[in-house]
């Protein structure tokens, strides 16, 4: 790296405050041009902010921000582009009714006016010149989740970009497409791109980035150091910090993905495996509903006190998995049991009395009414299980709330505040509190820590684990493999919609890995 | 308690700026601002009888307005309370007309069962079109406006028409002194019963059942709902009916009441007016009460007017459309005070 | 047979104008239920301008203009103050409806119809019995073209498209959503203009109180049935018009047998059977309406 270049990026003192929450603060730090860079932390860490900062899209309270050498005017989007830096969304910023070349065409400039077969001819050689397996007429909507990555990277190098920023791009990605993402970030190196990664497993750090730096409660505490002679533990402390809860090492090791490939899970011991099984799902396949391939011919049991994950790259069938089991998509054939009951045709209303419980995907929308207050977010199960012109009394309800709130630690004021007046965190456990009550049976565990940090994950992962000692079985779903490897008896794998493969410990992040892409793997 | 406020202050505000954007409306029309408050200040609150008149139009008006609250509550966008209105007149009318010569104790509750159906069917069709083919409601409900307008073009001019009328406005055939419930005052304590226990009742059913609850959250997130088990469609079923048969039963006490006769056109900005007060209210029963007081001495004021002022009455229709315009915006300002305000009472 | 074409013509034209300002309005993301206040505000302008300046140009940009800065009024309640979007175009509504009564009553002391000296220049006597129609008739087809190319041919629609769709994209490639919103309404109020232009200065020539009648919901539903696709929401808008002609035309078939507001309704009657077919047609597809919290961008 030569000295007199000037960094491709340089930030003094960034702060971003939102409202109350101090997201980043005085954030100073200097990237070389022509390396890759990683960037790790949990999950509230600041990445994405400072991310979104560098790219133009959020205007920082205090500081600066220079790309190569000129001072950047504040939260402008198309200066911070035309100087060179894209960003790379998380989820992507692709309009879903777009065709793929309306998706690259949206955001240049150039031409006016164009007629479809033009545009796609024009885009189609960008995509071919990229290596990207994707027809520019196509739909963003029908795209799968790795193509929707791809047409999002191809979009951020329609313009000669000169710093490209991914935001956690390796989230969505099975481990070979990580490696094929990899592969395309070297490329574009050689290419003379710099590149920040959003990351935050150690493993892939180690993997693809020249340096690498940490944040931790919006502050950097580390970095740029050199990727070469970093010590992994060190590093992992660094993102974890100084932790309130004690953390055994696996799940230190899971919690910021520095766990090697091979995986040994203790399971519960103690476990009767002679019960009859919690859930019951015989060759279940189910009808198109427009949300992901329908289930086919899907067998899966769970027993007391078992936690079995299922992994796979999202859009494989998961969704329709937990909607097929909470009676909300149909089942065509096959036979769902739930603690020996038959239950393939009863409503939902009919399972959660028998004990399901679901901590569904999308936590704002699924799980949650946001604007709606504790109280009634939390109630809202246990009204569901009486009639509709029932009594009730909120005065009651409200002290059975805050008393529930209150054995699970959330963090809250008054039980009449708005639900989404809580950090993701503790939102999370109030769903919790509402999901695992002492009935529960069978609980669906979806993406449970997604988006929380080391202290909420942790608390998951713990609260997961006591209803397994309760014996109830818990179906988890997760993309996180460190995750799924350190909590789960058994893993099963979703490809299109059917069952790829059933994993027993000690884990091969390979071997999962390659039953998540459907390529035979031996060994 | 402050999120009551909270809303409380904010339709203030906003009844203010729009009060503000009325001003320069009148002004620019030629009219003195000042005027035109001051006289619509003194027709609605200040005169003599101001009460009693901003009863006979809130009573009916509260009763319709409970029922686009609770259906707006669950989420429905029904805003076809003035053809439920009414349709809900028409189908008393008839039956007062079929059951002519009984005694009163057998024609007026039938009237009402009739009215409340009527209404309850006008809005069931826009209901069961959104529950179970997903077509909007807004435009369904707001075509059933128009459609309910016609159809009482027609029945005023043909079946039930007042062959004795003096032709400025078709209408109906009076009705016998017999079945009134109220002189043409329209404030009687019939009235006033009916309006306390639709208020008491609906009330109940919001606050302290199930129901409530259920149909509040489904408002607000219907997905949410549904991943507990809901059956939102008995939800929205039951929204719909009780929104329609209670501006049927508002048509009918104002047949009933002080009109005394079916007039093609009548009270055309009820079923707007009810919107209105259920918005300023915030969805709440109680607040409806307050609020259609207010509306009430708005909707005299229209009258005394151009009787005594010489000001045109379509003051108060840009008024209450102002009104509209603003009432559910959300300024950022006042929620950074109100926030400011709560943290700093702890 | 010709008569016919030019009654569904003349009712079908301010329809279609109206209505390309709904599918702009709905690719930016607004739900627009102030047609119908835009509509007569155009309507009453053009009437009122024509009768003080004596001048159509000069009545049709005074329209225009004034249907501009209340769209912009309504850009701000609705981007600006995060008013729900339905609650304050019916508000818009009861604005044009109630301000264009209260216009003639101060202007001319009543509430009766105010007539113009003359209306909006015919094609001309080349086409025939056509040519007694207007020119915004005329020109019609070709806004309906242009729209389809600036909302599916260009940058700038795609960019619309964006930011009604995906905020986040938008503002991700340096779309401001806001500002591109209010090209979008202001667009749309021009339209109004002219399609209420065209009703009340087309072939009649007079504005009278609440003339539109509900054709500015019409207008949104056609939008709706054309799946805010410009061409097929101005089918839908002839459509309705067809069947509005139709109904006329019937009355005079069968006269006394069939009661005359029934006939009247039956544009209504299509339009709600339109929404339903459309719901239909894609699957019961997500409704609109509520305040939740879903339905914010």
């Amino acid at each position: 790296m030569s000295e007199t270049t000037p960094p491709v990026l340089d930030c003094h003192d960034v702060t971003v405050r939102f409202g109350d929450v101090v997201a980043l603060s005085d954030v100073s730090i200097s990237f070389a041009s022509g390396a890759i860079h990683a960037v790790v932390g949990q999950n509230g860490a600041g990445k994405t902010t400072f991310a979104r900062v560098i790219a133009g899209l959020i205007d920082p309270n205090e500081g600066s921000v220079r790309i190569s050498g000129r001072d950047m005017p504040k939260g402008s989007v198309n200066d911070a582009r035309r100087a060179g830096v894209e960003l790379v969304h998380q989820s992507f910023a692709l309009p879903p009714s777009f065709t793929v070349a309306e998706a690259m065409q949206f955001g240049g400039a150039g031409g006016k006016l164009y007629t479809r077969n033009q545009l796609e001819r024009r885009w189609q050689a960008h995509l071919d010149a990229l290596n990207i397996n994707v027809k520019a007429g196509q739909r963003i909507r029908d795209l799968p989740v790795e193509s929707q990555q791809s047409v999002e990277i191809a979009r951020a190098l329609v313009t000669d970009a000169k710093l490209l920023i991914l935001d956690e791009p390796t989230a969505v990605l099975s481990p070979e497409g990580t490696e094929k993402l990899f592969e395309r970030i070297r490329h574009l190196k050689s290419a003379g791109v710099t590149i920040i990664l959003i990351l935050h497993k150690i493993r892939e750090v180690l993997a693809i980035a020249d340096t690498v730096s940490v944040l931790r409660g919006g502050k950097l505490v580390e970095g740029p150091v050199a990727c070469s002679g970093v010590d992994a533990d060190k590093l992992s402390e660094l993102i974890i910090g100084p932790s309130a809860r004690p953390l055994d090492e696996d799940d230190r090791a899971a919690l910021t993905g520095s766990a090697s490939s091979l995986h040994t899970h203790v399971g519960v011991s103690g476990n009767d495996v002679g019960a009859p099984p919690i859930l019951d799902m015989k060759s279940v396949s189910s009808a198109p509903d427009g949300d992901g391939p329908p289930l086919g011919d899907v067998s899966l049991a769970i027993r007391p006190g078992e936690i079995v994950g299922v992994a796979g790259v999202e859009g494989n069938g998961q969704r329709t998995l937990v909607r097929a089991l909470s009676a909300l998509t149909e089942v065509q054939s096959g036979t769902i049991a739930l603690d020996g009951k038959q239950v393939t045709t009863m409503p939902l209303q009919g399972r959660r009395i028998a004990g399901l419980r679901v901590i569904p995907f999308e936590r704002n929308v699924e799980g949650l009414s946001l604007t709606s207050s504790l109280w009634e977010n939390w109630s809202a199960r246990k009204l569901l299980q009486g009639s509709l012109l029932s009594w009730i009394r909120p005065s009651a309800l409200r002290s059975e709330c805050k008393s529930a709130l209150d054995t699970w630690d959330v963090r809250y004021a008054t039980v009449v505040q708005r639900a989404g007046s809580l950090s993701g965190g503790n939102a999370q456990k109030v769903i919790l509190s509402r999901e695992m009550d002492e009935d529960a049976r069978l609980i669906i565990a979806a993406q449970p820590t997604r988006g929380l940090d080391i202290g909420a994950t942790a608390f998951v992962w713990d609260a997961l684990d006591k209803a397994r000692r309760r014996n109830c079985g818990i179906l988890l779903i997760s993309s996180d493999l460190d995750e799924i490897m350190d909590i789960c008896d058994r893993v099963v794998v979703m490809l299109s919609g059917r069952i790829a493969g059933t994993f027993e410990p000690p884990y091969d992040i390979a071997r999962i890995g390659a039953a998540m892409t459907g390529v035979a793997h031996d060994r | 308690m402050t999120d009551s406020l909270v809303s409380i202050a904010r339709a203030l505000v906003f009844i203010v700026v729009a009060l503000v954007l009325c001003a320069v409306i009148f002004s620019i029309a030629g009219f003195s601002a000042e005027l035109m408050f001051s006289a619509i200040l003194d027709g609605a609150f200040l005169r003599n009888g101001a009460l009693n008149h901003a009863l006979r139009w809130g009573l009916p008006l509260f009763i319709t307005a409970v029922g686009v609250a609770i259906s707006f509550r669950a989420g429905y966008f029904n805003i076809g309370a003035q053809g439920q209105f009414y349709v809900g007149a028409i189908c008393a009318a008839f039956v007062a007309e079929w059951t002519s010569g009984a005694p009163a104790f057998v024609v007026i509750p039938l009237c009402f069962l009739a009215g409340m159906i009527g209404g309850a069917l006008w809005a069931l069709w826009p209901g069961l079109l959104r529950l179970r083919s997903g077509a909007d409601e807004v435009i369904t409900t707001l075509m059933g406006n128009f459609l309910a307008g016609l159809l009482l073009v027609y029945v005023t001019s043909g079946p039930l028409k007042d062959q004795s009328g003096s032709g400025q406005q078709a209408s109906s055939r009076p009705l016998d002194a017999a079945y009134r419930i109220s002189n043409s005052l329209g404030v009687s304590p019939t009235i006033i019963a009916i309006a306390v226990i639709v208020g008491l009742s609906m009330w109940l059913l919001v606050n302290r059942t199930s129901f409530g609850m259920m149909s509040g959250l489904a408002g607000r997130n219907p997905t949410m709902v549904t991943w507990q088990g809901a059956k939102l469609w008995k939800v929205g079923l039951a929204s719909f009916i009780i929104s329609g048969a209670l501006a049927g039963l508002a048509g009918t006490i104002e047949l009933m009441g002080p009109n005394g006769r079916l007039a093609s056109g009548f009270l055309p900005a009820h079923g707007f007016t009810a919107i209105l007060i259920a918005l300023v209210a915030n969805l709440s029963i109680l607040g409806s009460a307050v609020a259609a007081l207010f509306f009430g001495g708005l909707a005299s004021a229209a009258l005394y007017l151009p009787v005594i002022a010489g000001l045109p009455s379509s003051a108060i229709d840009i008024i209450n459309a102002a009104i509209a315009l603003f009432i559910t915006a959300r300024s950022q300002l006042i929620d950074r005070i109100m926030r400011f305000r709560s943290r700093a009472n702890g | 047979m010709d008569d016919i074409i030019i009654a569904i013509l003349r009712s079908g034209t301010p329809l279609v104008y109206v209505t390309l300002a709904g599918v702009i309005a709905q690719r930016a993301g607004i739900w627009h239920l102030g047609l119908e206040g835009l509509m007569i505000a155009g309507a009453c302008a053009t009437i009122l301008g024509i009768v003080f300046t004596q001048s159509i140009v000069l009545a049709l940009l005074i329209a225009v203009g004034v249907c501009m800065v209340v769209s912009v009024l309504f850009w701000f309640v609705v981007e600006k103050l995060k008013a729900n979007q339905i609650i304050a175009g019916l508000g818009l509504t009861g604005l044009g409806l109630g301000g264009t009564t209260l216009a003639i009553e101060s202007i001319f002391g009543s509430q009766a119809a105010v007539s113009a000296p003359f209306g909006l220049p015919r094609i001309g006597p080349l086409f025939g019995s056509f040519g007694n129609l207007s020119i915004l008739v005329l020109l019609m087809p070709f806004f309906v073209l242009a729209f389809w190319v600036l909302l599916r041919r260009t940058r700038f629609g795609l960019r619309l498209a964006a930011a009604g769709e995906h905020p986040f994209a938008a503002r991700s490639v340096g779309i401001e959503p806001s500002r591109i919103r209010l090209a979008a309404l202001v667009i749309g109020g021009a339209l109004c203009a002219l399609g209420g232009a065209e009703l009340a200065a087309g072939s009649l020539q007079f504005f009278s109180q609440n003339m539109t009648a509900g054709r500015g919901f019409m207008a949104f539903a056609a939008v709706i049935f054309g799946a805010g696709h410009p061409v097929g929401a101005a089918l839908a808008a002839m459509f309705f018009a067809i069947v509005g002609a139709l109904g006329i035309r019937a009355q005079l078939v069968f006269g006394d047998r069939v009661p005359h507001d029934l006939l009247l309704g039956l544009p209504y009657i299509a339009t709600v059977i339109g929404i339903w077919m459309s719901a239909r047609l894609r699957g019961g597809a997500k409704a609109i309406s509520g305040f939740g919290e879903l339905r914010d961008n």
